[in-house]
């Protein structure tokens, strides 16, 4: 109870950062379409044992697009591929897990505005383990007992291959994909900014 | 996929307002992670199952029980392998590195079915949830206290569906121009799969600015927004929210009053109690009253 309390507040959290930033129809309209094309990255790779594209997806949004906006990106592909795959228990966490891997990617930039190709994919990779360690803490702290630092490394033990196979295909995707997916989103991005300036609407058009 | 999970069955469970239904899922979710003795846990389960039948979803409950019933496995596994605090020894295991001496206990097995019942229980609501709530009534009801992220996620859920039936066109026509997804090396199929994408994504982006540039022809941001809320909340809804409500109380009322509660450790405590029984009850007669009110408005006009 009190763990899914602490993932609601943080989501909270974030979601009035976004809620009270400045944000205009343009920037809005690319993070549905980036969450609309992570969440598609669930069911395209489906054939494929847990390589989840949606991680890969969200991480360049925030690296792209700051993480605020990675953060929503993450969050809401989470909620809206479960609108169609079915809501459970897993969806605040997943929408954590994808939402603080958006986040981070956004940090991660300011902190290592060129990281190169190769600390991305460690990046990526690592989030596959991060991802499948916070999915397991709500399964730990709901239903295990003692909670103890033994215990959680149990849990994570009996789904370590699932979280490889899924940091394996986050860091191959970024690898193969990385680059040209970070410059159409770029592109795009820098469009979006480029325009406003130009016809004076960012006062008008940004809530 | 391209559906929703959730289907429209005119039933009065799927009518009630959607703060009603939220509140007694709610109701229904914070009861299931409060307690820990099975019997009440196995009344939820029990009054879970009779929401969700009916609103004919019993096909969508075994999806969810199915699911569910896996990852009860762990539970049931790892519960008894690294508690150590059962007073009752049924197997004395080997010792391993990490955990130490493996002790089985029955209290620890007890505590792993109870957890793999409570488990189930989340399972049912999260399912009955799925299928009474329209996300289009969760997206209006998050609408008032968070516009912004209301309007990507509404976005986003109309985006999805397009967004496959386009993934389709654009794999038929390169398999019309003779991709073969099925054929090659784990690099090349991903990389077919990644095409597909890239294609996705630029047509996705140049669209979202024709949508950007609706919303602001929309007089999107130009002001302060105003709502009309159309959704009345009747008699039922104020029946079903209390019912709800009187059961959420005397949840929190029983178990600070110890109810509700096991211990598990280190000896098995008491199952049930006179009081129990009396708490239980009343649990259940507030729970089940949206289904007594469903059965009534199937069969009776004036329900309606």
């Amino acid at each position: 109870m009190a763990s899914t309390a602490i993932a609601i507040f943080l989501l909270g959290i974030m979601w009035l950062s976004f809620e009270f930033g400045m944000t205009s129809s343009k920037e809005l309209a690319i993070i549905a379409v980036m969450s609309a094309v992570a969440a598609m990255g669930r069911v395209v790779f489906a054939a494929l044992p847990n390589i989840q594209a949606t991680t890969f997806v969200v991480i360049v949004s925030g690296f792209v697009m700051g993480s605020r906006n990675g953060f929503m990106v993450g969050a809401a592909s989470a909620l809206v591929s479960n609108f169609f795959m079915g809501q459970g228990p897993w969806t605040f966490w997943q929408m954590l897990s994808w939402g603080l891997a958006g986040a981070s990617a956004g940090v991660l930039k300011k902190v290592f505005p060129n990281i190169g190709k190769a600390g991305m994919t460690v990046f990526c990779l690592l989030w596959g383990y991060f991802f499948g360690w916070i999915m397991n803490f709500w399964y730990w702290s709901a239903f295990i007992k003692p909670l103890s630092l033994k215990s959680f490394i149990t849990v994570c033990l009996a789904s370590f291959w699932f979280d490889s196979l899924h940091a394996a295909g986050n860091a191959i995707l970024y690898l193969l994909f990385g680059i040209t997916f970070t410059k159409v989103l770029k592109r795009f991005y820098r469009r979006l900014k480029v325009s406003e300036g130009r016809s004076g609407l960012k006062k008008s058009t940004t809530c | 996929m391209e559906e929703l999970f959730y289907r429209e069955k005119d039933l009065f469970l799927q009518k009630l307002h959607p703060t009603a239904a939220m509140v007694f899922i709610c109701v229904l979710m914070v009861l299931s992670l409060i307690f820990t003795n099975p019997l009440y846990l196995a009344g939820l389960f029990l009054c879970t199952g009779f929401l969700i039948r009916e609103l004919q979803g019993l096909k969508s409950w075994e999806f969810f029980l199915k699911a569910g019933l896996l990852m009860t496995i762990p539970v049931m596994i790892i519960n008894p392998l690294v508690s150590k605090a059962g007073a009752t020894v049924l197997l004395r295991g080997p010792r391993l590195p990490a955990f130490g001496e493996i002790d089985i206990s029955m209290e620890a097995i007890f505590y792993g079915a109870v957890m793999s019942l409570r488990l189930l229980d989340v399972m049912s609501v999260f399912c009955l949830y799925n299928i009474m709530l329209h996300p289009d009534k969760t997206l209006n009801m998050l609408e008032r206290f968070a516009f912004k992220s209301t309007l990507v996620l509404s976005l986003a859920t109309r985006m999805f569906p397009a967004m496959l039936r386009r993934l389709e066109n654009i794999r038929e026509i390169q398999a019309v121009r003779g991709v073969d997804f099925e054929k090659g090396t784990f690099k090349e199929v991903l990389d077919k799969y990644m095409n597909l994408i890239y294609i996705l994504l630029l047509s996705s982006l140049e669209d979202s600015m024709e949508i950007a540039e609706a919303m602001q022809a929309r007089a999107f941001g130009s002001g302060r927004r105003t709502c009309y809320i159309r959704i009345p909340f009747k008699p039922r809804d104020f029946i079903c929210t209390a019912a709800g409500i009187a059961a959420l109380f005397a949840g929190i009322f029983g178990a600070v009053k110890g109810y509700g509660t096991m211990v598990f450790y280190p000896y098995l405590g008491h199952l049930i109690s006179r009081e129990d029984i009396l708490l239980l009850l009343f649990l259940h007669m507030m729970l089940l009253i949206p289904v007594f009110m469903s059965w009534g408005w199937r069969r009776c006009r004036y329900f309606r």
